[in-house]
């Protein structure tokens, strides 16, 4: 028998280290029934760790999981469901050429006769969509892949109350989601815990915190700097408790003094892999010696506009100029040389080969840079010094210039790319996310030499998830919403709120863009 | 219907293929051939049994692809079951006097055989995370030498002598129907089985719970893991399936529809094994649309046959190429099929 | 000079280097030990087959480098292995699977043989004509490997078609047509098998230092000559960084400048002009006519296995196409001395390069004796 009023979670002392690296340091964290808990923090704060550890996907080194008052330990994933949790990845585990229907029974078919019972299983799928309110059930013969990521994750909501869950964990849900999406998530999480079941909310979004939860735990460093009443707490409250005593994130007061126009966009439109359009109709201009940032959640178009810039992909319309210069039709090896330096979001599929020496690595997109070759014959001699040149300046550890790219720590990797794409002396430099997983001080080291770099009267175009990051380093700051550029601000004259909304596709004051017509773009 | 989806693209495989198929037959009578001559019930016939050994290893390897495991050893165990037929069904007659009965048990032998050299092969896989195409490839030369070698030890020469083979068995009353009676029930049994085993391969892949699993498997393991169902697992079965069904393939060629084991060359299988899978690829990982492939890829390679029947002589080195020329016309044509997106990657439950 | 003497001191520092590197090691330890475990197999094969066991691995040997002639056989066997298993590397290296070498080996060969007997009635009848005539039969075999070679290429680039498979039916079909050819056009009057006419006599390299009709140590010069180059462009141009940058992380190459469709059709195409320039070796140092490419030695799939136990390292080819002469000499010594069917040997090759591919097992094995542990 359980105990109904023991709580549906109670973690207790959970310690979980990677080497000598401590991501989960004696956290505490006790989840209500029928309650929803947030558990907030910055990026690294070991809120995932937290939750892969409920979810039996790691073992902690220290601490104990109770399950309705029991003591439980998971092996796997599959001991976690069998104890009734279920947890919403932000990548969904959805197969996208089956069918909703397929997707939500897997592994657990109904069968009659040695064929799949489909009649029970669609029974029980709309009793589910039902009693919670989901539209799921309208779509139960599509394939995943032709749904929107909404519905996508209500089905995996479905597919875990379908298994029986009672504790659902929610990583980052609302990263990918529009702003009516959220709403909608909001009402099916209420719905949920009306009917009795708890759920565990990761964020870093503060006001979708005290929006959706009864308690609030904030993470800072691996731990649990404290839980607090959502209703009785404010944003300052919560924000300074994720950020601690020291204010790391100072607003730059050091304004650039931009020059000439330097890199022109206008009027593009990208579409990815699969033909749909992700950027339309995008124009922007960065001068030298500026810091253009590009807010915006993601996935609204950024990273299919940077590759059109940089030349990674071909724009369907428009025109992308190099100090007035139209290079729309040059591949991209032709603007590396041309001085577009490219700091990729992607530093372990793209900016670095895992499997090479710092050393190979300092030639990648270097390759026809004369300085590495005698005519004929790449200088390994000269690569290496550069090599050298990087992991001094650039502080890279360890200070080898023969270990693999794989051996380092994801700040150090990022360290290198930055050095080697800004050592370049590039007249453009463009970069996505560059401070993503990589430690506080590698952060503010990257920052500083962006700054020089503008200063040096480089053109700089930042892409960022994080608010913070483009606030502090933007001269002007475009936000990004569903393909398009909605707006461009004086980072100095808008509050992080204000660019929050318009990054949600509305307006300053919180309005809808009834004017722009966004809704008319879809 | 939930599979309404997949019915769909059933039809739409099927029209493909039955397409392709319509338009070999149309381009024939277009360049005036006489073409009732050409399309004969014996050619159909004939197009029949030699689908039925390339339909039976595509089917095997659709399975695996299908669960992330990309069998390009096909064309090694066919030759190993069309040496280990021919072999058993002697050995077991002690020579001469082969009897029905020793070929079926031929049969079961060959189908235990290749499912221990499949085994030992999704070991190498799966356990041990070899290349799948490197190893597949192993899989051809070890044929290609082994196959060659043992019948040297058997029978003095890299071919067994001419053996007999499986009896056409003629069904009562069905065998009356007029056409389909002569293709379907007055003809090898084999025929007819193939045809068994690719709607059934059908009805599991799509209709049942291992179907979805091995579906699941080459798409998103870690959604399957996480449903509580040991991907590997599924991984070995359908491996091991795909063996089983390549080694039948080639032990039709040897003993069910063939006359004996041929050594010579790059054997008797002759890169039957490579077009299956091209066979299930154009027939888009569906095991009738796989089936229909095979029947074209089987029309191809009698053509020759049919071209000398009606007199016009083409030689046999170049009508010989049909298949493969057939072949490349529809990986280029067909374009670009969705391979399931997990093929090649081993699965480790932790992460 | 003195570049290329810097070159080739750096070229030695760099082997050095290499050999030092564990992941190298690891590999020369897993190329041998499953040489070890396949030939191992194939005695207790032989062994359960009637045969004598340990005369089979002796006659292997001494079939390899037993005598002057066996050696010579051996070298002439390496040098085709060495040249179609770089070809192999090339491709591999890139990523790029090319099982397709026979087939731009046999049609190589076919357009050097072209070249020789469509050019030699229109040069003096002397050995004056020699070195034009096999230059031109030399290009000739580069231009049609490489084409043979870009037209997989093209289909997977373009139309998306698997090259493994695209590549084997190319396979087929070259001998086909190649066979079709010659035995419509090219066969002389009244000639009962399908070859074409001999090459004039001054075609053909010297022998110098065997005796061997078919072997000239000029033939391995040019194998070994190809891989120094290939491995200068793998290991020191800026083309041969993307070549293998592509290999490892076509991602990667894509954001380094690299197009990947156009280095696929490159690949295939430097892979195939090596393949046919094999082809031309052959025609001109071993056959000095064309015949039935059905009837040729499989050299460009036994290259998989050598580019593979190389771990597509052109240097590491050397040995291994060594390795590879050596089983091929001596499987067909022992078949026709002992009258083990010399496709044993087929079939230990194949053993070779299904272990290769299975590092993981040996590493297993490895931390099970714990042979390997000191290095974790």
């Amino acid at each position: 028998m359980t105990d109904t009023t023991a709580p549906a979670v109670q973690l207790t002392d959970i310690t979980k280290r990677f080497g000598d690296v401590v991501a989960n340091d004696s956290v505490d964290l006790t989840l209500d029934r029928g309650s929803i808990h947030a558990v907030v923090g910055e990026n690294g704060a070991g809120k995932t760790t937290l939750m892969n550890v409920l979810y039996g996907l790691y073992e902690p080194n220290e601490g104990t999981i109770a399950v309705d008052g029991e003591p439980r330990s998971f092996d796997s994933p599959r001991d976690a469901i069998a104890a009734g949790i279920g947890m919403i990845h932000q990548h969904f585990q959805l197969v996208d050429n089956m069918t909703v229907l397929q997707n939500v029974v897997l592994g657990h078919e109904p069968s009659s006769r040695g064929l799949v019972d489909e009649q029970a299983a669609r029974r029980r799928i709309t009793e589910i969509c039902d009693t919670y309110g989901f539209s799921v059930d309208e779509h139960l013969d599509t394939p995943i892949e032709e749904l929107g990521l909404g519905i996508q994750q209500h089905v995996e909501i479905v597919k875990s109350l379908y298994r029986g869950a009672d504790t659902l964990i929610l990583d980052e849900p609302t990263a990918v989601l529009t702003p009516q999406e959220v709403e909608g998530l909001f009402d099916v999480m209420e719905a949920l815990t009306a009917d009795g079941r708890s759920l565990i909310f990761i964020t870093h979004k503060l006001d979708e915190a005290m929006h959706a939860a009864d308690d609030i735990t904030v993470l800072r460093d691996g731990s649990a700097v404290g839980t607090v009443d959502a209703a009785e707490t404010s944003q300052n409250e919560l924000a300074r408790m994720m950020v601690g005593r020291e204010v790391l994130f100072d607003v730059d007061s050091a304004e650039g003094t931009p020059g000439e126009v330097a890199l022109t966009v206008d009027g593009v439109t990208v579409r990815d892999e699969r033909g749909l359009e992700q950027a339309r109709d995008v124009s922007l201009s960065v001068r030298e010696g500026e810091i253009l940032g590009i807010a915006g959640v993601e996935g609204n178009g950024q990273q299919e506009l940077i590759e059109a810039i940089t030349g990674m992909r071909t724009p369907e319309r428009g025109t992308v100029s190099l100090q007035g210069r139209d290079i729309t039709e040059l591949s991209r090896r032709r603007r590396i040389e041309d001085g577009i330096s490219y700091v990729p979001g992607d530093r372990l599929e793209e900016g670095l080969v895992q499997d090479y020496t710092l050393v190979r690595n300092a030639l990648l997109s270097n390759q026809t840079m004369d300085a590495f070759s005698d005519g004929l014959f790449l200088d390994w001699q000269r690569i290496g010094d550069h090599a050298d040149e990087i992991i001094d300046e650039y502080d890279v550890r360890p200070r080898n210039p023969e270990a693999t790219a794989k051996s380092l720590s994801g700040g150090n990797q990022q360290k290198f790319i930055v050095g080697r794409e800004l050592e370049r002396d590039p007249s453009v430099l463009v970069a996505a996310h560059p401070t993503r997983g990589v430690d506080i001080g590698s952060i503010e080291f990257i920052h500083q030499r962006f700054q020089d770099m503008r200063e040096a009267g480089v053109a700089i175009l930042l892409v960022s998830s994080k608010l913070d990051e483009v606030q502090k380093l933007s001269d002007r700051t475009a936000v990004m919403y569903e393909g398009s550029v909605v707006d461009t601000v004086d980072p100095d004259d808008v509050t992080e709120e204000e660019l929050g909304l318009l990054m949600a596709g509305r307006a300053r004051d919180g309005t809808e863009r009834a004017a722009s017509g966004v809704e008319g773009d879809a | 219907m939930s599979t309404a989806r997949t019915l769909v693209d059933d039809r739409r495989t099927l029209v493909g293929v039955l397409g392709a198929l319509v338009a070999v037959i149309a381009l024939l009578l277009f360049v005036d051939l006489p073409g009732s001559d050409l399309v004969t019930v014996g050619a159909l016939e004939r197009a029949l049994q030699a689908a039925t050994p390339i339909a039976l290893a595509a089917i095997g390897g659709l399975y695996a692809e299908k669960s992330g495991v990309f069998n390009i050893g096909l064309e090694g165990f066919m030759i190993f079951g069309a040496l280990v037929g021919a072999a058993v069904a002697w050995l077991l007659a002690g020579g001469d006097g082969i009897t029905q009965a020793h070929l079926w048990a031929a049969f079961v032998a060959v189908a235990l055989v290749s499912g221990v050299l499949a085994t030992l092969f999704a070991v190498l896989l799966i356990r041990y995370e070899a290349n799948q195409i490197v190893a597949g490839l192993a899989v051809w030369f070890i044929g290609l030498g082994f196959g060659p070698f043992a019948a040297t030890v058997l029978w003095g020469g890299v071919s067994s002598p001419s053996l007999p083979n499986i009896d056409a068995v003629s069904v009562p009353v069905l065998a009356e129907i007029p056409v389909l009676g002569r293709l379907f029930f007055d003809a090898s049994p084999l025929v007819l089985l193939t045809i068994v085993v690719a709607v059934a391969a059908w009805v599991v892949l799509f209709r049942t719970r291992y179907g979805y699993w091995v579906q699941a498997a080459g798409e998103n393991p870690e959604a399957l893991d996480t449903a509580g169902v040991d991907v590997n697992r599924v991984r070995y079965a359908t491996v091991i399936f795909s063996g089983v069904m390549a080694g039948l393939g080639g032990a039709v060629l040897s003993i069910g529809i063939g006359s004996g084991f041929t050594g010579t060359g790059v054997t008797m299988v002759d890169g039957r094994g490579w077009i299956a899978i091209v066979a299930y690829l154009f027939g888009n990982y569906n095991p009738l649309g796989t089936y229909g492939a095979s029947l074209l890829f089987g029309a191809m390679d009698m053509l020759q046959i049919q071209l000398q029947t009606i007199g016009i002589s083409l030689p046999g080195s170049i009508t010989g190429l049909f298949p493969y020329v057939a072949v490349l016309v529809v990986l280029v044509g067909v374009g670009y099929t969705r391979v399931p997106s997990a093929v090649g990657e081993s699965y480790d439950t932790e992460e | 000079m003195s570049d290329a003497a810097t070159g080739v001191r750096s070229l030695a520092d760099r082997i050095a280097d290499h050999m030092l590197d564990a992941s190298v090691l690891e590999r020369v330890v897993i190329a041998l030990v499953a040489t070890a475990l396949a030939l191992l197999i194939g005695a207790v094969i032989v062994a359960a087959s009637g045969y004598d066991a340990v005369e089979f691995v002796s006659s292997l040997v001494y079939g390899a480098v037993g005598n002057a002639s066996n050696l010579a056989f051996m070298l002439r066997q390496s040098s085709m292995l060495i040249l179609t298993g770089v070809a192999v590397a090339v491709a591999f290296r890139a990523g790029v699977f090319n099982i397709g070498v026979q087939g731009q080996f046999v049609v190589g060969g076919f357009a050097a043989t072209l070249g020789i007997l469509f050019a030699a009635p229109l040069l003096p009848n002397s050995s004056i004509s020699a070195v034009p005539l096999m230059a031109l039969a030399a290009l000739l075999a580069l231009a049609a490997g490489g084409a043979y070679g870009a037209l997989p290429g093209m289909m997977k680039v373009y139309a998306g078609a698997n090259e493994v498979i695209t590549t084997i039916m190319l396979n087929f079909i070259a001998s086909g047509v190649v066979y079709f050819l010659l035995d419509a056009y090219l066969r002389p009057e009244g000639a009962a098998a399908p070859n074409t006419e001999q090459f004039p006599d001054y075609v053909g390299l010297p022998g110098l230092v065997f005796e061997s009709p078919s072997f000239s140590i000029l033939g391995l010069g040019v194998a070994l000559l190809t891989v120094a180059v290939v491995y200068l462009v793998m290991d020191r141009t800026g083309f041969g960084y993307d070549l293998v940058t592509s290999g490892y992380q076509e991602p990667a190459a894509k954001y380094s400048g690299v197009d990947p469709k156009r280095m696929i059709v490159r690949t295939m195409t430097i892979s195939g002009m090596i393949a046919g320039l094999a082809g031309a070796l052959f025609a001109i140092m071993i056959l000095g006519y064309y015949s039935d490419p059905n009837t040729f030695p499989t050299f460009g799939f036994d290259a998989i296995a050598v580019s593979l136990l190389a771990a597509n390292n052109p240097l590491g080819v050397i040995p291994a196409g060594l390795l590879f002469g050596g089983l091929d000499a001596g499987g067909q010594y022992i078949g026709f001395t002992l009258d083990v069917p010399s496709e044993l040997v087929d079939g230990v090759i194949g053993l070779i390069v299904l272990f290769v591919a299975a590092p993981e097992l040996f590493r297993a094995a490895g931390r099970y004796t714990s042979l390997g542990g000191d290095r974790e």
